[in-house]
């Protein structure tokens, strides 16, 4: 039975003066939205360019892409806080939060925090680079930092979608609400990416993929699943996720591109990407159909001791066979599923080890799965508790 | 004279640096195809890392120099597309350009010239390890500590509103009770807060620790002696001294020799024994130490690996007296000492052999000039002041070596440059497939050094680049008849 996308109904009833507010400030959600796809698809970029030509600069498309998201979110951000606390309206300023005697909403100030923190990474990553070597890693010190920075963008994109949301009724939330869910999209890929390092394929038969994915994609689906004002919020966002991810892949795949850095192993003609994204749908739509059998009945405890287990289950059942699939069959090498995806400086010993699965550890996998479990009931409910004050934003 | 004369060699600590001691930089003088030219790379200090390549190409002919970055496991087929070289403002015929070295161990760089008289590569071989460590300057450290506490205070004072006034609807004031519990989260998001900041410290830390681990330090040769009526008798175990292990390739000889071992006389420096030890298993070398008193002495140690790597293994020895007299283990063998040093001045001469010979410095004036290439320039003439023909000394005119006088800087120079042949060859070789079944160089291809028959000019001089001012002691080793002589000289460095 197809069940149809659907709004939760309205908690609250909306002022007259705060439907002004979400008016006038509705451009500056859809600027922060935009600045997250840009940081993201920038990023994404990045790390492709880094996987195939190797050689950058500060001016790579990737990276202005990067550069112009952050500034496009803390710029605008600033704009907003300058204009509300010298020039807004009463309403605006009542919609807003105060920081250090400025007013601006609550995802303002995290875009303006996420633009400083991309700043600072910058001389910060240089300097690391000039003191340990250029690092070909994504996780580093002051990678952190820019990764803490990007994903204060895209946090501070989803408030901004979120107050904005919670203040709305009727079709202007359900536009809102699909907004938020393209902004939750943002925020699974930029997990995606950070956890790129421990998500390759020949790792998805062993414990620690698994247990990142707990520890991160648990709480972020139970967190969407709870705030998104859809019938399949979670669903919706892993998605969304799922199609950004897919259409950088196939697209920038597409172009030409050789290594510019040696030892070359692999000898490129085109754009290498990053590997098919994880199946995290599959635990999503098992998330958004227990909440809708047990939101509003359970705590969140329970309820989090339900959709742990679920997300766990639903994961493993799905991205297992999946990563069979991935790693043993010829037909997942090629453009649609994209399992040849070898970096230029991949040598031959390496790519034979990304054509089988890597040892077990000692301990049985189900003993992982069953602390696995717990981690991700634990994970899930510090979601659902996130994802309760992110239904109670109205700023 | 005195005062380098009394140099100490006592507090030895090794700088770390590539093929040589605390001399990285690698000076390269030869031809690319009809093209003679000079190479100057300087690697980065870490590793990946951008080297520095300076390269003059006199021909007035040279339309183009390129370079490319070539790592020995990967070969030409496994290294990226050459790079045009710029032209240096206002020098004529020099290029520069950059290149970067991104995994640890042996590399060459290819210099290409192209011209209307066709085309040329010369090999460069380059070590490509991790040898410093940045500290963060005190200016840079400042910003970092003002941002960070910006951002934390920043953070703070959003946690304090998100949990509190972002959740009041709009025009609604925020209660006594919801100001609380802003503070209540914000007094527990602190401690939480710290405690990322302090893991992120710990992880730096673990960071900088792995680094350290990777930085390359020179192998030490342990040294065992054996003494007889007859013998005395040096065994040498070479081992990596840091967490990196830089020897992962056999030994491949070099003119001929598995390895070229140094003796410096540590009180006055004035002996120098150049001796060739037998290879009696693949890190384990023998050799009979011939004609020296006892004492203490430097060791340095020369070694080519097939992969392409210079090596140089040092250590400090006590040499055991001998009880008679010792036969060398190889013909070419040799040492000088002496009591008189020659300071390195514009046309100084050096008596060589008891006067039969003299060298003299034709390298112009002096003191020389630190991190800036220089030709060590010297003539050899007899007593009618002729320059007499050389033959060739383990396949050059010449060799050379030089000790800082803190015993930071070792190398050992030829006149085309500041690298093992060997490596150079080991790069030529494996580009041409010459390997056998196994894999393995096929070093029966390998230049033996064997060229007595032939003579080269007796003025000659070595390129090389001085890492840093000082004092140094030069020994430049010729044979302008049966045996080999060493001219002794002191060089400051400026």
């Amino acid at each position: 039975m197809a069940i149809p996308l659907d709004l939760l109904p309205t908690t609250a009833a909306p002022s007259a003066d705060s439907a002004v507010v979400v008016r006038s400030l509705r451009w500056h959600a859809y600027a922060a939205v935009f600045a997250a796809a840009c940081v993201m698809t920038g990023v994404y970029w990045d790390i492709s360019w880094h996987m195939s030509i190797g050689r950058d600069t500060f001016w790579t498309p990737a990276h202005l892409l990067i550069q112009a998201g952050g500034l496009i979110a803390g710029l605008s951000s600033g704009y907003v806080a300058l204009t509300t606390t010298f020039l807004g309206t009463d309403a605006e300023r009542q919609a807003a939060v105060s920081v250090w005697g400025f007013r601006a909403p609550l995802g303002a100030w995290t875009c303006v925090w996420g633009c400083v923190a991309m700043l600072t990474s910058a001389p910060f990553d240089n300097w690391w680079h000039n003191a340990y070597g250029l690092d070909v890693r994504i996780i580093s010190p002051p990678h952190a930092l820019l990764a803490i920075g990007i994903f204060s963008i895209v946090v501070g994109a989803l408030l901004l979608t979120l107050a904005q949301q919670n203040r709305a009724v009727g079709a202007d939330r359900r536009r809102l609400a699909w907004l938020l869910a393209a902004t939750g999209g943002f925020l699974l890929m930029n997990i995606a990416l950070f956890l790129t390092e421990y998500s390759e394929r020949r790792m998805m038969h062993g414990a620690t993929y698994y247990y990142v994915t707990a520890l991160s994609f648990c709480m972020a689906l139970s967190m969407l699943g709870r705030a998104i004002k859809l019938r399949w919020s979670a669903t919706a966002s892993a998605a969304l996720f799922t199609t950004f991810m897919l259409l950088l892949m196939w697209t920038i795949e597409l172009f030409p591109a050789t290594p510019k850095l040696g030892p070359i192993y692999q000898h490129l003609t085109h754009m290498v990407t990053l590997s098919f994204p994880p199946l995290i749908i599959v635990p999503a739509f098992f998330i958004d159909l227990v909440m809708h059998r047990f939101e509003g009945k359970l705590g969140t405890l329970p309820l989090a001791a339900i959709i742990g287990p679920t997300f766990v289950v639903a994961f493993v059942a799905a991205q297992w066979p999946f990563a069979s699939f991935l790693v043993r069959s010829p037909l997942a090498r090629g453009r649609v599923f994209n399992a040849d995806n070898y970096v230029y400086w991949m040598s031959p010993t390496y790519e034979a080890l990304t054509k089988r699965f890597d040892p077990p550890s000692a301990w049985p996998i189900g003993a992982h799965l069953a602390i696995i479990a717990v981690i991700a009931i634990l994970m899930s409910a510090l979601g659902l508790v996130r994802g309760d004050w992110m239904t109670r934003v109205r700023r | 004279m005195k005062r380098v004369a009394g140099l100490a060699f006592a507090a030895l600590v090794w700088l770390v640096a590539s093929a040589h001691i605390g001399s990285p930089n690698v000076v390269f003088d030869g031809v690319a195809g009809p093209y003679p030219i000079r190479v100057v790379v300087r690697p980065p200090q870490v590793v990946p890392g951008l080297a520095e390549v300076i390269v003059r190409a006199d021909a007035p002919d040279v339309q183009r120099v390129s370079i490319r970055p070539v790592f020995w496991r990967a070969g030409v087929r496994g290294a990226p597309s050459g790079d045009v070289l710029s032209p240096v403002p206002g020098q004529s015929r020099v290029y520069t350009g950059q290149l970067w070295l991104m995994a640890y161990g042996a590399y060459s760089v290819y210099v290409s010239v192209n011209g209307p008289r066709g085309s040329g590569t010369a090999i460069v071989p380059v070590s490509s390890f991790a040898t410093g460590r940045l500290a963060l300057p005190t200016g840079l450290g400042a910003i970092l500590v003002v941002l960070g506490s910006l951002l934390v205070g920043g953070l703070l004072t959003i946690v304090h509103a998100a949990a509190g006034e972002s959740l009041v609807a709009p025009g609604e004031t925020p209660t006594a009770a919801v100001k609380r519990r802003a503070r209540l989260v914000t007094l527990v998001a602190a401690p939480i807060l710290a405690l990322a900041i302090a893991g992120g410290a710990k992880w730096w830390s673990a960071e900088d620790l792995a680094y350290r681990g990777h930085l390359y330090a020179s192998p030490k040769a342990d040294a065992e002696f054996s003494v007889d009526a007859h013998h005395r008798t040096l065994r040498l175990t070479i081992r990596d001294t840091a967490q990196f292990h830089a020897i992962f390739s056999p030994v491949l000889p070099d003119h001929g020799k598995m390895m070229h071992l140094f003796l410096v006389g540590r009180h006055g420096a004035q002996t120098l024994v150049h001796l060739h030890p037998l290879q009696a298993d693949s890190l384990v070398f023998t050799t009979e130490v011939p004609w020296i008193p006892a004492g203490r002495y430097l060791l340095f140690g020369d070694l080519a690996l097939e992969n392409g790597l210079g090596l140089t293994v040092t250590n400090s020895i006590d040499v055991p007296a001998a009880p008679g007299d010792v036969t060398p283990t190889d013909s070419d063998d040799t040492w000088d000492r002496t009591a008189s040093l020659t300071q390195l001045a514009p046309n100084v001469v050096r008596p060589l052999a008891g006067g039969v010979f003299t060298m003299s410095w034709a390298g112009g004036e002096t003191p020389l000039a630190a991190r800036s290439p220089v030709d060590l320039r010297f003539v050899v003439r007899d007593t009618s002041g002729n320059i007499v023909p050389l033959h060739p000394y383990l396949g050059m005119a010449a060799h050379a070596v030089v000790v800082g006088s803190d015993g930071s800087v070792f190398v050992h120079l030829h006149p085309m440059g500041t690298f093992p042949m060997a490596a150079q060859e080991a790069f030529a070789l494996r580009d041409r497939g010459d390997t056998n079944r196994a894999g393995r160089l096929n070093t029966a291809l390998l230049t033996a050094g064997d060229m007595a028959a032939m003579t080269m000019p007796g003025e000659f001089s070595f390129p090389y680049e001085f890492p840093k001012a000082g004092h140094y002691r030069l020994w430049v080793q010729v044979k302008p008849g049966d045996r080999v002589l060493t001219g002794m000289f002191d060089v400051d460095v400026r």
